[in-house]
């Protein structure tokens, strides 16, 4: 059998990374095809307009869009373009994904979360499922995750504290702001244990990287100083220096085909000129993040697979879930702080690092008594971007405000307080109305169908945010916050979302089996957020990472274990589109 | 779902918060103020002039009447900066020569001056450059009685704000005068000329 490369991986951020490094160091050629260009340290800038104000690291939407269903007021679903929305759903398209421009919150899931529906029972109209593995198969990958990308953090005793193989992590804390002992003063008062949030931030130098910088711009932002433990910092750039895995930037994989017995037999792309390219591996790890995930698999149809790859039973793109639950903010005017308080609390660099899990179980009459799943409440500060933070401004009660009143209301946003916020992470219920799917009409660039997504909500979510954020007010009130208001919404936020793959035992009501391998495609694996079932009560970069980490590992099993290339041809030999 | 992203943190926005809703409304606005005369007047119905890849032209008049749109919504006084301050024109000419932004709206931006001046006429038999501050109030909020108008207006704060604040590398805030203004830290590191927007 001649191959171009024993592995190929399809997308770059924290599900292929992972993928890549290990089949690298274990003596395997790899391929990763990123959609997107690659930037480095050196592109990587605190700068509001390109990060944030313009396409620099997604696609323009004229060119590449999705269509968004929502449910209108009167029941039904209608489908708008995000060309029209202007509601981005690109994440990071470049070396790295997503990963790049995360604030790095890192929670382990905890050994209920695989076992939601055997623990908590079920929940009509949720499509509840145990996970295959449970909390101990994962362990052992979330501590390589905190020796490898780098986590630091501090381990506190609490009741809902995860089971830990180690005492505590490989890197100390990020550095703390004024405000993190105000929080942690008011949560002992109310009897709640704030605790140490852990960071994917380096808080020096470490592992070939630069440690933080304290810029105060980290979220949205791609890291200047190699600090934050992005797929491309922390795992792609030593996968590269192995010799043996090579990242193919300007790589949009359009189609996996597949042969007669239903093996996929190469990844068709087009390059940077818009050629189409083709190549061929042994094994695919597909990580495109969830929804182009569910796309790719959704578009490659072939002669044993009509209905897309790994979708016999048409649950590609079932059961999308987004990690999301509601937010809260309190102001803190300045005049409000002790003097000698005063500028610390203004210093912008130094983390707020702390959440609570407190109700992570919900035990309380208001839901009858029984436990019930909740979640995590995490404390950060307002984003400081200040264009973000101007633009609304300009809107009042009866339209626009300009002129001297707009400047007031500048200096007062901008000089008098700061902002402490909390997000709620609550689980998002699997649900029939949460789905990908092909949109029948729209298209992208290259003619491809974009992926219409269903962003229907489970309302017992909304109940358990709203408890949560209940929570999160009580805390803002008890260290002194003016003005502590939350909202609770169904709508998703684009960029923390998972499923849409699920894995699990049964081939006719999930996508992938325990180790993340198709149930119906030998030779293809799911490396992404899109295995799933269940999403937890945390962000999902952690879990996304481990879980890559132990698919790799039943990769280079499959191939013949570490130290024992296959045979194939070495990652520079062979170039695509030779062929 | 402006204040959906915001909820949610989401930094990443959509170039033109307003627009895309203006396209949106614009098919709808006729049919439901047909007859008033600011939609009459403020129509949106004006063509595409730019294709991608070249320079929008502004002709003068069209340049002192933005000029003077934003020193309105965005006056000096005597312990801020103004429009004028912050470069604010010169930055919007920046936006409308990005080679990369969609041209329906930078036709939005431009043909909403036309529009503008022509309400002033028929009202006031002017143009907005001549009218006084009193004049230019009623007549912008006029226009922001449309749906279509007021997208124009919020599109234009919209700049005003970039300029305010953005580095100064893109043409506004020189020296930094609007982040010293609001007591705002700039992260770091800060752009160079060379990596910025347009040349990553």
């Amino acid at each position: 059998m001649s191959v171009d490369f024993d592995v190929c991986v399809i997308g770059s951020g924290a599900g292929g990374g992972p993928v890549a490094l290990t089949l690298a160091q274990a003596g395997y050629s790899v391929v990763v095809l990123e959609k997107g260009p690659w930037f480095g340290e050196p592109d990587f800038y605190k700068d509001e307009i390109a990060c944030c104000r313009r396409s620099t690291y997604t696609p323009d939407l004229r060119g590449e869009r999705h269509v968004i269903e929502e449910m209108d007021g009167d029941g039904s679903w209608e489908a708008e373009s995000t060309a029209v929305s202007g509601w981005d759903w690109w994440n990071g398209n470049c070396v790295g994904g997503s990963s790049n421009f995360m604030s790095g919150f890192f929670h382990r899931l905890k050994p209920d979360d695989f076992r939601l529906l055997s623990r908590f029972g079920s929940i009509a109209g949720a499509n509840l499922a145990d996970w295959p593995i449970g909390y101990t198969d994962l362990e052992p990958y979330y501590e390589k995750v905190e020796r490898v990308v780098g986590v630091s953090g501090r381990v506190v005793a609490h009741p809902n504290l995860e089971p830990r193989s180690t005492p505590d992590f490989p890197f100390p804390p990020t550095q703390e702001h004024v405000v993190t002992g105000m929080l942690d003063s008011a949560c002992k008062e109310l009897g709640l244990h704030s605790l140490p949030v852990a960071r994917a931030i380096l808080p020096g130098p470490a592992l070939g990287r630069r440690g933080c910088e304290y810029s105060g711009y980290c979220g949205s932002y791609g890291c200047s100083s190699g600090a934050k433990g992005s797929s491309r910092a922390a795992l792609l750039n030593a996968a590269v220096a192995t010799g043996r895995c090579e990242v193919r930037p300007h790589a949009r994989v359009s189609r996996l085909t597949s042969d007669a017995a239903g093996r996929v037999n190469g990844a068709e792309y087009y390059d940077r000129d818009g050629k189409l390219q083709r190549l061929d591996a042994r094994l695919y790890a597909v990580a495109c993040q969830a929804i182009e995930t569910a796309r790719l698999l959704l578009f490659s149809t072939g002669p044993r697979h009509p209905q897309g790859l790994a979708n016999r039973h048409g649950q590609v793109g079932r059961n999308l879930v987004f990690s999301a639950g509601g937010s809260g903010t309190g102001d803190f005017p300045y005049r409000t702080i002790a003097p000698a308080l005063v500028a610390g609390f203004k210093l912008r660099g130094p983390f707020v690092n702390r959440a609570l899990q407190d109700w992570y179980t919900i035990e309380d009459s208001e839901f009858g008594g029984e436990a019930v799943k909740g979640g995590t409440i995490e404390f950060l500060f307002r984003h400081p971007n200040p264009i973000a933070r101007a633009n609304p401004r300009k809107w009042g009660e009866d339209g626009l405000v300009w002129g001297v009143p707009l400047k007031r209301r500048l200096e007062s946003t901008f000089r008098d307080a700061r902002y402490l916020r909390f997000e709620v992470f609550c689980d998002w219920l699997p649900v029939d109305d949460c789905f990908v799917s092909l949109d029948p009409q729209v298209k992208d660039q290259w003619g491809i169908p974009v992926a219409r997504v269903r962003i229907g909500h489970h309302p017992h979510d909304l109940k358990i945010g709203r408890y949560l954020a209940g929570k999160g007010e009580a805390v803002l009130r008890q260290m002194g916050a003016e003005n502590v208001r939350s909202s609770v919404s169904g709508s998703p936020p684009p960029n923390l979302v998972a499923g849409g793959c699920r894995f699990g035992n049964d081939p006719q009501t999930s996508v992938l089996d325990a180790d993340c391998r198709a149930h119906d495609v030998e030779n293809i694996y799911v490396t992404d957020g899109s295995f799933m079932p269940t999403g937890g009560s945390v962000p999902y970069t952690w879990t996304i990472y481990a879980n890559a980490f132990r698919v790799a590992d039943r990769m280079v099993e499959r191939l013949g274990g570490a130290g024992l290339p296959g045979g194939s041809a070495p990652a520079q030999a062979t170039v695509s589109g030779d062929s | 779902m402006a204040d959906r992203r915001t909820a949610l943190g989401k930094e990443s926005g959509p170039l033109l918060e307003a627009w895309h809703r203006a396209l949106i409304s614009r098919r709808t606005f006729l049919a439901r103020l047909a007859g008033v005369s600011v939609a009459a007047l403020f129509p949106l119905t004006g063509t595409v002039a730019t294709v991608p890849g070249q320079v929008t032209t502004l002709t003068a008049r069209q340049r002192a009447v933005l000029a003077a749109v934003q020193e309105h919504l965005f006056p000096a006084d005597a312990v801020s900066p103004g429009a004028g301050d912050i470069h604010a024109l010169a930055y919007l000419v920046n936006v409308l020569d990005d080679p990369r932004k969609d041209p329906d709206e930078k036709a939005f931006l431009v043909n909403g001056t036309g529009w503008l001046e022509e309400l002033v006429a028929e009202r006031l038999g002017k143009s907005f450059t001549e009218l006084n501050a009193e004049q230019r109030e009623a007549m912008l909020r006029a226009i922001e009685q449309s749906r279509a108008g007021e997208n124009w207006l919020a599109t234009l704060l919209l700049f005003i704000f970039e300029a305010l604040l953005s580095d100064p590398v893109y043409g506004g805030n020189p020296d930094g005068i609007g982040w010293r203004w609001l007591e705002h830290q700039p992260g770091f590191p800060r752009p160079p000329v060379d990596r910025i927007y347009g040349k990553l």
